[in-house]
């Protein structure tokens, strides 16, 4: 945001939408009188000076610059003089404010409001793309809503719609109570965006998060085509009309206007995606954090993105029996104790941070969370800065808010101490662009001190009384002292400028209850509580009814020293354990080191490549790379010693068929076609089922998009470097693949009723034939505009691209297929526009068409044994894939199954089982032969010289259901070691009972849900791929009670 | 080149067979003349492992087995030297011939209307013609429990012998336990709250309706019993209290379905309150309460080892340790497969992976013969190759338990059993399609 940023927010032509209904309610309204306005003045002239002095306060002028003592000149809104010496203008109200300290009023960039106006007639096809919705022009000021922000001193907040994808653009309000036309400060801060759906859906597109995303990256595309086609259309002749599309226009103007872009985070996973997306288009992000940004602070702080983020943190999680403490990840626990240390962490990384309360079930202790986040480590200073300075600047509001300076709005915080440090301080006045708003009840004066008087004595004479008033000057505490003889008061009260106490009068001669009444007398501007001449004018009202009046003289006592109110453990606390990668359960400290030189000895090696299984053979690594195998093979100085003595070797296993590490929900299943969805958008490393396939030996994983349309999205070949970043994981030379299905799930058999095309196995087979057309048509539209450039240009499609690339063999295509009928027809149609299909996955009747595959020169990738869980799997034999790799076809055994992926070793000894396939043979189905359909055999799928050191250590032959995976390699890195993991396990073990023990001692109430705002959980299966197991139905069942 | 040896060999089983959809695998006619197994390896379960014995087996009951035995006149002799025999291995928690395609509607029943239902009887609606039995057993698993799902008290599930022509035939126990599916633990750290309170009240209002029925059930049987005493007429019938009789008077066993730590608990503490026999399946977190189920006498039937971790917390290998664990702890436990329809074939590799993880071997055996046996009350005549058992056994080409063994020969109360099953059906079926496409080709 530049400088100037805000001449460009005066919004010009908001007065005129206002009608002058809403005007005359501002005026009744607002206190203000002097703003040049439209409206026409009702009634008489409201021309109030507006000038008010706060006098002898600390000013905190901006983070880090203090003012001990000094003044603060507020005129029509501004503020006019500032600082230590300041003259006071005459015409100002003068309030004194020693013992306060004032803030610049805190900015607040995360509100969210619901948009209800009706939908634009020409917002473009889908509602969830709305760039053309303004909350400016929407905005309903609620009075319990302002108020509650003015208790936390926030004199202003950014505003966003609420609904959609990319859901509007954002209004800086004040918090006054004021109508919108005066409390919209600046009418478009920033156009806010969420990379996920309100919900999974089956009708509206998109149903998925990966849908939202492509849906968001298209769009981006397409704001740029249709600004482009609208000038050909304008400046020349004989071209169609483009549609009238306000949701483009507006996104362009925005894009154009360089305005920020918020985006908001579920986890730091979504952080991470808005980044990419921001660098993808060159786009001014800015990310709404999720509070989990510490758990990767390094790639947060790399990514120079601002953050706002919340002060959520999570509560005690359910430990409140043994039982109970089970089902409580490590990962819960440390977020729990580490989460506080968020907003600290991400300071100290240098990483510009705004606060906000947004995600606090009670907008009311905003204060309240910034100071538990002070205490644990967010210095003062940056908490005051996250909440004045970076805010105005993030939104470009700088020249108007952030900081105590003269020209900047009058919008302030009085408080009666530090708000960052001092626990019980408390906001006592809100100033909103010059209108006072009362937090605290305000005291006529402050009574505490010594009160002299006297009363007659009885027999003539007076004698000295006096009372000590002490406490807090709202909660007057105190005794009366007559003679050497006292009583404490009780009933303290003030009431204006009348104050009233009481005393049991017994210890002091007066038999019964004595109460006392006094008016406060003080002169003009002497209302300090040191200023001479403050009186009490009151009097005694004794036991039986006498009165005593009494005029009593003020003195200052020295100040007693406060305790300090912050306990001392929750001072020192500090979180337990340092983060590890990923956080929790069985999470790495650093990634694994990669020893220059490796080698195994002693092993029998399964090598999957030309030189079959050695037995003793030796097999060296260096940096990563598998260097020499063999049984002659000599050891390498230096090299680390693997003594592998009956024990096996393999390659890594690769599982060419697999849903887990993602969290976009595996479906787009809105739409027969959504090959513009990647599966690469959502990789979710933390997903504890890749270390637990590591400890099954898989070393490389093809995450598929599920099988609910025919064609689905584009796969994301993965190595599971455990600890690393999603884009760390991607297997970087895979050639990109996408997901095609047939039969019954795309026809939607399952599911109920459809009337989705296609809804036959004819349908499918049409509807293939018609997207390859489509994608031929789009190529030749696109060359013909670049050879000619006549026209309309072509829109930039992400769908026809992939479509494109799969007919130029750039992309390959997994099709989950089951009955030979609809292989043989897929298969056809590919051979007329001659595309080779890399696998068809599950091809459980593969064994009836074998011959065809082998021709056509597609791999087969199935299921040893599944069947009859459907009614397209009652032929599958599990004699299938014996009979496939007779027929010549590249074969191999998958997952499609979290569980399964663990031993899918075993599920290669099932072709020995099932159709006599040879051993070594055997092997390569979940090996080389998932590589080369993959694409990725020169790389990895077996132990030859020059491949990656993707390798797995096992202790009995690999073929045995008795033998155990021992170690597995990654790039010549140990990711997986059965040792070590027994080891973590006690780690962890006492990790947890250290967290659990505390937990418990906090006392702190036990949360039962994270948070309430809406948190789908997006599906981690393919739930549209019947009932293949149980586990599967029981995985329906509950999906659906989450519906 | 031993590939084409194995293609051959497909070829001459597939000349002698007929494929077809059906399940047209003819059931074994009873035993006539007294068999002997000679010359294998016999693992008879219980007791030592016999090399080079024999196992003679008369009218459908072993009558002999170890070495040197004097065999009758009229004995057919088989020769498996080489080869394993082993009892036929025992599955306690199947929906097999109740359910032969999970998808198709048409083709499942195995759960009926509502929470309530001890009446039903799996045995009633066994299919004997299910094409998943002959793949079963094909694999060694040559028994059955059968059971009903869904609700509260889901119905009696029934043992049955995986070949004849009729359920009656194939009946071993007809009410063999009442199986109940436990109210399931709510996972509180990652439902919303809302969901999470309307689950929780679900889930109150089960473990109250299922106390309920507990004593609704028992006062049915006071009431009975209370006219029987009076010489009054029995009260007005309910058919499903009537089911619950066998089950107060501890006959039949109450297998209730529970993998959480507090389901075993309760299940425990209820059974222990109304003195009924309890058999847990699931037993996720079983050995976390391995001292209750100890000392109240409590078995286990492990639900698949080879399954998931439950929670993101465990140790990878939690599930493939739950046997070991048990063993070690001294609780009565079987191994059931994980699957409990068309892939119930791969019990013997859920018990392969308990034995990968801690189980001795010799445990891991009985875990899917004997003590299936012994939890579901049939071991007098299945479970182990012992003189007066039933003849029910497998010959294999190694141990079950492990992948690259094949059954060749399997035998239930002495009949013998056509190995042949829908899978070999259609691969041999298809291996015509590809001699007749190579037979072209040589001739042009």
């Amino acid at each position: 945001m530049t400088a100037c940023s805000f001449r460009r927010h005066v919004p010009p032509n908001l007065l005129r939408r206002l009608g002058p209904l809403c005007c005359l309610a501002l005026l009744a309204a607002s206190g203000h009188g002097v703003e040049p306005r439209t409206a026409p003045v009702a009634g008489l002239h409201d021309n109030t000076p507006q000038t008010h002095a706060l006098v002898g306060a600390k000013l905190v002028l901006a983070p880090g610059k203090v003012v001990e003592k000094g003044t603060i000149v507020l005129r029509d809104g501004l503020i006019t003089a500032v600082g230590p010496d300041v003259s006071v203008p005459a015409s100002a109200v003068v309030s004194d404010m020693t013992g306060r300290t004032i803030y610049a009023g805190f900015v607040d960039a995360g509100g969210e409001q619901e948009v209800t106006a009706p939908r634009s007639a020409v917002g473009g096809w889908n509602d969830s793309i709305r760039p053309h919705v303004r909350l400016d022009e929407n905005y309903k000021p609620a009075s319990d809503v302002n108020k509650r922000y003015r208790s936390q001193g926030v004199t202003l907040r950014i505003v966003a719609p609420s609904a959609g994808i990319i859901k509007g653009t954002s209004a800086a309000v004040t918090t006054a109570d004021d109508a919108p036309t005066y409390s919209v400060v600046a009418p478009q801060t920033a156009l806010h965006l969420q990379l996920e759906p309100a919900a999974e859906s089956e009708e509206n597109y998109p149903g998925s998060p990966m849908g939202a995303v492509a849906l968001v990256r298209q769009t981006l595309h397409d704001a740029v085509w249709y600004a482009r086609a609208s000038e050909v259309f304008r400046s020349g002749t004989n071209v169609p009309r483009p549609e009238a599309n306000e949701a483009l226009a507006s996104l362009n103007a925005i894009l154009a206007s360089k305005l920020p872009l918020v985006v908001q985070s579920r986890d730091w996973h979504y952080f991470l995606r808005a980044d990419a997306l921001g660098r993808e288009f060159d786009l001014p992000i800015i990310v709404h954090g999720s509070g989990t940004e510490y758990q990767r602070l390094d790639a947060v702080r790399a990514s120079g993105r601002a953050v706002i983020v919340p002060l959520n943190f999570p509560g005690a999680p359910n430990v409140a029996n043994a039982e109970a403490a089970l089902t409580v990840s490590l990962e819960t626990l440390m977020h729990w104790d580490i989460a506080p240390e968020n907003p600290g962490r991400l300071a100290a990384a240098g990483v510009r941070i705004a606060l906000t309360s947004r995600r606090l079930k009670l907008s009311d202790s905003l204060l309240a969370q910034v100071r538990k986040a002070v205490e644990r480590g967010l210095p003062p200073d940056d908490a005051l800065k996250a909440l004045t300075v970076t805010p105005a600047e993030l939104f470009g509001l700088e020249k108007r808010y952030g900081t105590l300076e003269v020209g900047k709005a009058a919008s302030l915080v009085v408080a009666d101490g530090d708000l960052f440090t001092n626990p019980k301080a408390k906001v006592i006045d809100t100033w909103v662009e010059g209108k006072r708003f009362a937090i605290q009840p305000h005291l006529f004066a402050d009574l505490r001190g010594r009160w002299d008087f006297t009363i007659p004595k009885a027999g003539g004479g007076t004698e000295p009384v006096s009372l000590e008033l002490e406490g807090e000057a709202e909660k007057i505490t105190g005794k009366l002292l007559r003679g050497k003889k006292e009583a404490t008061l009780k009933n303290t009260a003030m009431d204006g400028a009348q104050w009233s106490a009481a005393f049991k009068g017994d210890e002091l001669d007066w038999k019964g209850e004595v109460q006392i009444s006094a008016a406060v007398l003080t002169a003009r501007d002497d209302t300090r509580e040191d200023a001479p001449g403050m009186k009490l004018d009151g009097f005694l009202l004794l036991p039986h009814g006498e009165r005593v009046p009494f005029q009593a003289k003020h003195t200052v006592l020295e100040a007693k020293k406060k305790p300090t109110h912050v306990q001392a453990d929750d001072k020192d606390r500090a979180a337990l354990y340092a983060v590890n990668f990923p956080l929790g359960d069985f999470g790495l400290a650093a990634p694994p080191m990669q020893p220059k030189l490796l080698a195994f000895t002693n092993a029998t090696v399964w090598t999957s490549g030309p030189a079959g299984k050695l037995e003793g053979a030796t097999v060296v690594v260096a940096a990563g790379k598998i260097q020499a195998v063999g049984r002659n093979v000599a050891v390498p100085k230096g090299a680390t010693v693997v003594d592998a003595k009956g024990k096996h070797l393999t390659p890594g296993i690769i599982d060419c068929h697999s849903h887990i590490a993602t969290d976009g929900g595996v479906n787009e299943a809105t739409q027969s076609i959504t090959a513009e969805v990647r599966v690469g958008d959502f990789v979710d490393s933390n997903d504890i089922n890749i270390y637990r396939q590591l400890a099954g030996g898989v070393t490389t994983s093809n995450i598929l998009h599920g099988s609910a349309n025919t064609i689905g999205g584009q796969n994301q070949v993965l190595k599971f470097r455990w600890g690393a970043l999603p884009e760390e994981m991607k297997f970087a030379t895979a050639p990109a693949g996408i997901k095609f299905a047939l039969g019954e799930n795309v026809k939607r058999s399952n599911w109920g009723s459809s009337s989705r095309y296609p809804q036959s196995r004819m349908g499918v087979e049409q509807l293939l034939r018609d997207a390859f057309r489509a994608a031929e048509d789009y190529r030749r539209r696109w060359k013909e505009y670049r050879s000619f450039k006549r026209g309309l240009p072509p829109r930039f499609d992400l769908e026809q691209e992939a479509l494109v690339e799969v007919l130029e063999g750039k992309r390959l295509i997994h099709c989950h297929s089951y009955r030979q009928d609809e292989i043989l027809a897929f298969l056809r149609v590919c051979e007329e526009f001659h595309v080779r299909v890399a696998t068809l996955q599950h091809i459980l009747e593969g064994y009836k068409v074998a011959d065809v595959m082998a021709k056509h020169g597609a791999g087969g990738s199935s299921f040893s044994d599944w069947w009859a869980y459907k009614f397209e799997v009652y032929d599958a034999i599990p004699y299938n894939g014996a009979i496939m790799h007779e027929a010549g076809v590249v074969v191999s055994f998958n997952s499609d199954d979290a569980e399964l992926a663990r031993r899918l070793n075993l599920e290669a000894a099932k072709a020995v089982k099932y159709g006599g396939v040879p051993p070594e043979e055997a092997l390569k189905f979940v090996t080389l032969n998932p590589a080369k359909q993959l694409g990725i055999d020169k790389h990895v799928g077996s132990i030859e010289p020059g491949k990656d050191a993707d390798l797995v250590l096992w202790n009995g032959s690999p073929l045995s259901t008795f033998a155990r995976c021992e170690q597995t390699w990654i790039d010549g890195r140990k990711y997986f070691d059965r040792a070590e993991d027994v080891r973590r396990r006690e780690e962890m073990a006492a990790r947890r009972t250290a967290l659990i023990q505390r937990v418990i001692a906090s006392g702190e109430p036990i949360e039962k849900s994270d948070d309430d705002e809406k948190k789908p959980s997006w599906a981690r299966d393919d739930i549209y791929c019947g009932c293949r197991s149980p586990h599967a139905r029981l995985g329906q069942a509950q999906q659906q009670d989450g519906k | 080149m031993k590939q084409l040896a194995q293609l051959l060999a497909w070829l001459v089983a597939a000349a002698s067979t007929t494929a077809s959809l059906a399940h047209d695998v003819v059931p074994g006619a009873p035993q006539k003349e007294p068999i002997a197994l000679v010359g294998g390896t016999i693992h008879p379960v219980v007791g030592a492992v016999v090399e080079n014995g024999t196992v003679l087996f008369e009218a459908g009951k072993l009558t002999a087995i170890g070495r040197d035995i004097a065999l009758p006149k009229n004995v057919r002799k088989i020769d498996v030297r080489g080869k394993h025999v082993y009892p036929g291995m025992i599955d306690v928690d199947t929906e097999i011939g109740l359910v032969e395609i999970q998808a198709v509607r048409a083709t499942v029943d195995d759960a009926e209307v509502g929470e309530v239902n001890p009446s039903a009887r799996a045995v009633t609606a066994f299919n004997p013609d299910s094409e998943l039995i002959p793949v079963t057993r094909s694999n060694g698993v040559l028994t059955a429990m059968t059971c009903p799902r869904g609700g509260l008290l889901c119905g009696l599930g029934s043992v049955m012998r995986l070949d004849g022509w009729t359920w009656e035939d194939m009946t071993v126990r007809g009410d063999a336990a009442m199986i109940v599916e436990w109210p399931a633990l709510i996972q509180t750290q990652t439902a919303r709250l809302e969901q999470l309170r309307i689950r929780e009240e679900k889930r109150a209002k089960a473990l109250e309706q299922m106390t309920g029925l507990f004593e609704s059930a028992r006062a049915y049987q006071k009431l009975k019993r209370a006219r029987a005493d009076q010489g009054a007429p029995p009260p007005d019938y309910d058919a499903r209290w009537e089911a619950m009789l066998p089950v107060l008077e501890g006959r039949t066993p109450l297998h209730v379905r529970a993998d959480d730590m507090r389901q075993i608990q309760s299940a425990v503490a209820l059974a222990r309150k109304e003195g009924v026999r309890l058999v847990i399946v699931g037993g996720y977190n079983a050995p976390e309460c391995a001292e209750l189920l100890r000392s109240e006498n409590v078995a286990v039937v492990v639900k698949g080892t080879n399954r998931l971790p439950r929670y993101r917390n465990d140790p990878y290998d939690a599930p493939f340790t739950v046997p070991a664990r048990l063993y070690k702890a001294g609780v009565k436990f079987c191994i059931s497969a994980s699957d409990r329809m068309a892939n119930v074939r791969n019990l013997p590799y859920h018990a392969g992976a308990a034995a990968a993880y801690g189980l001795p071997a010799e445990e891991a055996l009985k875990s899917v013969t004997l003590y299936p046996a012994q939890i579901a009350g049939i071991d007098k005549e299945l479970g182990s190759l012992e003189k007066g058992k039933s003849a029910t056994l497998i010959v294999t080409t190694g141990d079950p338990l492990d992948i690259d063994c094949e059954v060749t020969a399997a035998y239930i109360d002495g009949r013998e059993v056509d190995l042949t099953d829908r899978h070999k059906q259609l691969r041999d079926k298809y291996q015509q399609k590809y001699q007749q496409i190579n037979a072209a080709r040589q001739q042009d």
